[in-house]
């Protein structure tokens, strides 16, 4: 294990020595910013993007086709009890609705949009367990039996009860199951350990058989092996698509659009609230003139000195100095000689996401003041 | 074509595709009609459809499931037949201790006064405060909890069955999310069967007061302990210790590693109240040996797997995954596919019925089609067979039928002659798994034959029997087994031979042979028995001794002799049969990816070699360099390659739309040089908008895929460069994407 280790560490040290060389060398090149490309706005991109003509599409649907003729292998499979896992690069949503709708006509199907943000499992649960009633019910008028009436509603009931309900070993119905067709087992919604836990014991219950997808290539690591043996039991299908992931994508942000100022304003959030709440006052100033004075290249250092003493935020350069150290290394701020040959400083954002960082320390600020008072009143 | 993404709707703003979930169909009123009915007999159902019928779709399905209910109900009975008797022997020392410790607490208990049982301290004996608990330390061998969880609901249905109330709790209890009351609410919800919100202790002595009646000990079973929260299970045996003599509760917990791992979960304090005894589980090869002995040497259900297969299976065993599970899985798997391949596979369901279903079984094979029984002559085993032996049957059902109990004698030939060598290997611990993996192999089956006609060809003098019978080759651990046979201590030869006598019984040639052998050994026994008694002279006896050590060595080579022959005669496998196509299962490509995903790679895989998958004609001819054919989010890939760890996104974008405008073969090299990108006229087909559009989406899937993560900025090497950008204009501050 160690010797191995240590080959692990040393290629990772190669492989750095080399990579930093090479960004060294081509460093012109790298230094090349988005901001260079004429960037189109978000709502036009979003536009185009819906209707990007689909490259190779005739070649994509008679793969999508081609896969009609394993609809009987994965039937067979679930009724036999494996859970199908289908991955493969591509959306799948199409492909995995249009063989539960053709081959599990015989079984009710709930579908779960995993790329949503939030999923209520519980809730499928639930409904999970009404339709597998609902069937039962038909069934038995069939085969002339009667289930028992007194029957506490489902949607009160708690989730290993209704677990319990749907892996009910004593119902003589064989074969009898609902199935749940989860898209993007590994989405965002459902990547904690809790969801994959509960979708675990879901599809470990023998009157429910589970259809999945996964895109991401790590998803694996989501389970252990109790899951993968005696829970999922998942029978892997690997069927490329190539279909674009239209709705997968729904939430991701375009990587062109403006997405960087609400990245770089939430990163320049947290370092300020790390900081002293003199700081951040200091930082404050220095916003408010940046603000006030679009045009000009920056604060000069004298200025800053001077209002900040006025406020009773620094008694002296160094400690305004100590500040200004702080807000460098976290590129808070910049410094530049303006034509008077002063020194400036300037904070390396719009006005737009100033104005959004100053918004939300006042609101940091306003809260903390908040809890004091009620912890003082208590 | 009609492709199945025009059926259900792709509009990304459908009501469905933004509800977290929503109900696609429910259960069509057919499946009323055709709800499947499996404890029927097939017979019926087949006798009754006339031949046209089993064309039918359904009705095929219908056989397969049916095949498969029956071949894998017996398979997965045996498993847990052989995996209960494997530890009917620790279950039966548990049971025993259970018994032992409950005793032990009884005779320290006082009289039971029933007004005060809902207090923690006891009436005890002497006066004295008992907080002794029972804890049963049961050793896994396996640091792979999945194999034992079946154990140890085992352990609990054995435990129940001896008059104890069990719970079983599982490490999932004791997370610290749901804190002490967790892990008390599955421990009540078991034994009070109902769900309690608020769980106490006193809950469960207000109830073993009433149903126990202090007659039974209450066993609580922690299947995974080195998982449980140490903190947490403190708690716990502390909470268990103060009432364990009110409540005559034993813990028992499984342990994967050693006894350290007791002293290392727990705190010193709780450590103090256990009275430990040990227990050891069979290790995860002794049992996987006893389940390929109960279900592929035995063959209960008549499905076999080819030699690949069983390689497969072993390695993954040995060096991927090793659990149990997972080989029953596979198993499991591996039937699944050989019925959904094979079209006449279901005839394994004849062959796991025993008694009158089999002779029904020729009757059943005339009610198919022509097409399938001329389909079971085409295959590629039968006709090598017929070839070889310029073989003229008659192509119906009944010759099917006959082939088909003649693949099964000769099954069972192998088999007998495969649990022989076991027998023999048992005395050097041999594995049963390596014998069977080496009696499957075509290829030393078929250099051990040319080998033997080869040594007959020659003269017989210049080769001993026995070098013929090493001259195997792959076979090692074969030949090992055979070859140690000679160093075998008599009783142990007669022991090893009584056995074989026992396994061959059928084969009259085999069986005559070992009865002879047999009867020499007992002879020459009794020989030397009476030489020793009647004739004292010393002389005599050291003559005898050694007439008797060289009778032993001739005895022992000719066990030897005999072990090799009928191996080169009998142990054909199964896949030099005629028709073992119905019944072994050899596609292990198809089991591995079914088994095995392997996203990592196969996502990777299908970016980069998207042409091979797709089929189309404009990118199979580039064979994998870049052209503006290429699906977007292949090409951006392909760049992506071209970067180390971090890609600049400038320099990607700007890449892509040089890829995807230019025509012919232009690619990697022209990215290099930015200034000649920027004089390039594109051919202006697609606006800016578009090719930002693109290239956004083509980000946003790699983004999915998880290839790629996309940071907002990034420490180390890249720094510098980062400064510069970040502060010049920080709202387009150039980043950075990580490839992972």
């Amino acid at each position: 294990m160690d010797e191995d280790e240590i080959e692990v560490e040393e290629f990772g040290f190669l492989r750095n020595y080399f990579l930093a060389k090479e960004l060294g060398s081509s460093k012109k090149k790298s230094a090349r910013k988005l901001s260079e490309i004429d960037l189109v706005d978000e709502e036009e991109l979003r536009e185009v993007a819906a209707n990007i003509e689909p490259k190779h599409e005739k070649e994509v649907n008679d793969l999508i086709s081609s896969y009609k003729s394993l609809y009987s292998e994965w039937l067979f499979a679930i009724r036999c009890g494996f859970a199908l896992l289908m991955y493969g690069f591509g959306s799948k949503k199409a492909l995995i609705e249009d063989f539960t709708t053709r081959s599990l006509t015989e079984y009710s199907v709930v579908v779960v949009n995993g790329y949503l943000q939030s999923i209520n499992l519980k809730q499928v649960v639930i409904t999970l367990a009404e339709l597998l009633w609902d069937q039962l019910k038909l069934q038995r008028k069939t085969t002339s039996g009667s289930l028992s009436k007194t029957q506490q509603p489902f949607n009160t009931r708690s989730m290993a009860d209704l677990l319990a309900f749907l892996d009910r070993p004593d119902l003589e119905v064989e074969e009898c199951f609902v199935c749940i067709l989860v898209h993007n087992i590994d989405g965002p919604g459902l990547r904690d350990s809790d969801s994959q836990q509960c979708l675990a014991s879901i599809a470990a219950c023998s009157h429910v058989r589970m259809v999945a997808s996964i895109d991401h290539v790590n998803a694996p690591l989501l389970w252990d092996k109790k899951m993968v043996h005696t829970q999922f039991d998942w029978y892997w299908c690997h069927v490329p698509t190539f279909a674009p992931y239209k709705v997968e994508a729904m939430f991701f942000p375009f990587i062109l659009a403006h997405g960087g100022s609400a990245q770089s304003v939430k990163t320049a959030s947290i370092v300020l609230q790390s900081l002293t709440p003199n700081a951040q006052n200091v930082f404050k100033v220095l916003a408010e003139h940046q603000l006030a004075h679009p045009d000009e290249e920056g604060m000069p250092i004298n200025n800053l000195y001077t209002t900040c003493r006025e406020r009773f935020l620094v008694s002296s350069q160094v400690t305004l100095n100590s500040h200004l150290t702080e807000f460098k290394d976290h590129e808070l701020i910049k410094t530049k000689r303006n034509s008077d040959g002063q020194d400036c400083l300037c904070i390396p954002l719009t006005n737009e996401a100033l104005q959004k960082l100053i918004a939300e320390i006042n609101l940091i600020e306003f809260l903390i003041q908040e809890r004091e008072i009620t912890q003082q009143q208590l | 074509m009609d492709s199945p993404n025009e059926h259900p709707p792709t509009d990304p703003l459908t009501k469905n595709n933004l509800q977290p979930f929503f109900v696609l169909h429910k259960a069509s009123k057919s499946s009323e009609s055709t709800a499947r009915s499996p404890r029927k007999p097939s017979k019926r159902r087949l006798d009754s459809s006339p031949k046209v019928s089993l064309n039918n779709e359904n009705m095929k399905e219908n056989l397969k499931m049916e095949a498969f209910r029956c071949v894998w109900s017996k398979i997965d009975s045996s498993i847990k037949d052989v995996l209960r008797s494997i530890n009917a022997d620790v279950f039966d020392e548990i049971g025993r201790w259970v018994r032992e410790s409950f005793n032990a607490i009884c005779s320290c208990r006082g009289p039971v006064d029933t007004s005060k049982s809902s207090l923690p301290y006891p009436f005890v004996h002497n006066g004295g405060i008992v907080r002794n608990l029972f804890t049963g330390l049961v050793f896994t061998k396996n640091i792979e909890t999945v194999d034992d969880i079946l154990t140890f609901a085992e352990l609990g249905l054995n435990l129940k069955s001896r008059g104890c109330y069990v719970a079983n709790i599982s490490s999932l209890d004791f997370s610290t999310k749901n804190g002490i009351g967790g892990c008390l609410r599955a421990f009540l919800r078991q034994l009070l069967m109902v769900d309690i919100e608020a769980a106490d202790v006193s809950l469960l002595v207000s109830w073993y007061s009433d149903h126990g009646k202090y007659e039974k000990p209450v066993v609580v079973i922690i299947e995974d302990m080195e998982r449980c929260s140490g903190a947490l299970l403190s708690d716990f045996v502390n909470m268990l210790s103060e009432w364990s003599v009110k409540i005559p509760i034993i813990l028992i917990a499984g342990v994967a590693t050693s006894t350290d791992a007791l002293r290392n979960l727990l705190t010193s304090h709780a450590l103090q109240y256990l009275s430990t005894s040990t227990f050891f589980l069979k290790s995860p090869s002794e049992r996987l040996d006893a389940i390929i002995e109960a279900v592929l040497v035995k063959n209960c259900a008549g499905f076999s797997v080819g030699h690949k297969v069983a390689s497969f299976l072993r390695n993954y065993f040995l060096r991927q995954d090793g659990t149990v599970t997972s080989f029953v899985r596979a198993l499991k798997m591996a039937i699944v596919q050989q019925l959904s391949v094979e079209p006449l596979s279901f005839v394994l369901k004849f062959l796991v019925d025993e008694g009158d279903n089999k002779r029904s079984c020729c009757e059943d094979l005339a009610d198919m089609s022509e097409e399938l029984i001329k389909h079971a002559f085409e295959l590629p085993s039968y006709r090598t067979y017929s070839v070889n032996r310029n073989n003229h049957v008659e192509l119906n059902a009944m010759s099917l039928c006959q082939g088909l109990s003649e693949l099964q004698r000769l099954q069972e030939l192998w088999r007998s002659r495969l649990m022989c060598l076991h027998e023999a290997g048992r005395y050097h611990k041999v594995a049963l798994l390596d014998l069977y993996l080496e009696a499957l192999d075509p290829e030393s089956y078929n250099s051990r034959l040319s080998n033997h006609d080869r040594d007959s060809a020659k003269d017989k003098s210049l080769l001993s029997n026995n070098d013929k019978l090493f001259r195997l080759q792959k076979a090692e651990v074969t030949n090992q087994v055979i070859r140690k046979i000679r160093d075998l201590p008599a009783a142990k030869l007669s022991q090893l031979l009584k056995s074989w006598e026992r396994l061959t019984e059928g084969t009259i040639e085999v069986h005559e042979k070992i009865i002879e052998l047999q009867s020499q050994m007992v002879s020459e026994d009794v020989k030397s028995h009476k030489a020793e008694l009647t004739d004292i002279s010393k002389r005599h006896i050291n003559r005898c001794r050694l007439n008797k050590e060289k009778d032993a060595c001739t005895s022992n080579d000719k066990a030897m002799t005999l072990a090799g022959q009928t191996i080169r005669d009998n142990m054909l496998p199964i896949e030099c049969m005629p028709f073992h196509e119905l019944i072994c299962f050899k596609d292990v490509d198809n089991l591995q990816s079914a088994l095995i995903g392997d996203p990592r790679r196969r996502i990777q895989i299908d970016l980069l070699n998207f042409y091979k998958i797709l089929k189309c004609g404009c990118c199979s001819n580039s064979g994998g360099t870049l052209s503006p054919s290429m699906h977007d989010t292949s090409i951006m890939y392909l760049l992506a390659q071209e970067y180390g760890d971090l890609i600049n996104l400038h320099d990607w974008f700007q890449s892509f739309k040089v890829s995807i405008s230019s025509s012919g073969k232009k690619g990697l090299k022209k990215l290099a040089s930015p200034k000649k990108r920027k004089d390039n006229t594109y051919s202006q087909n697609n606006s800016d908008a578009l090719i930002q559009a693109r290239f956004c989406r083509a980000v946003m899937e790699l983004q999915i895929t998880g290839v790629i993560c996309v940071m907002a900025r990034c420490g180390g090497v890249t720094d510098e460069l980062l400064n510069q950008n970040y502060v010049k204009e920080a709202t387009r501050c150039h980043r950075m994407v990580k490839i992972i």
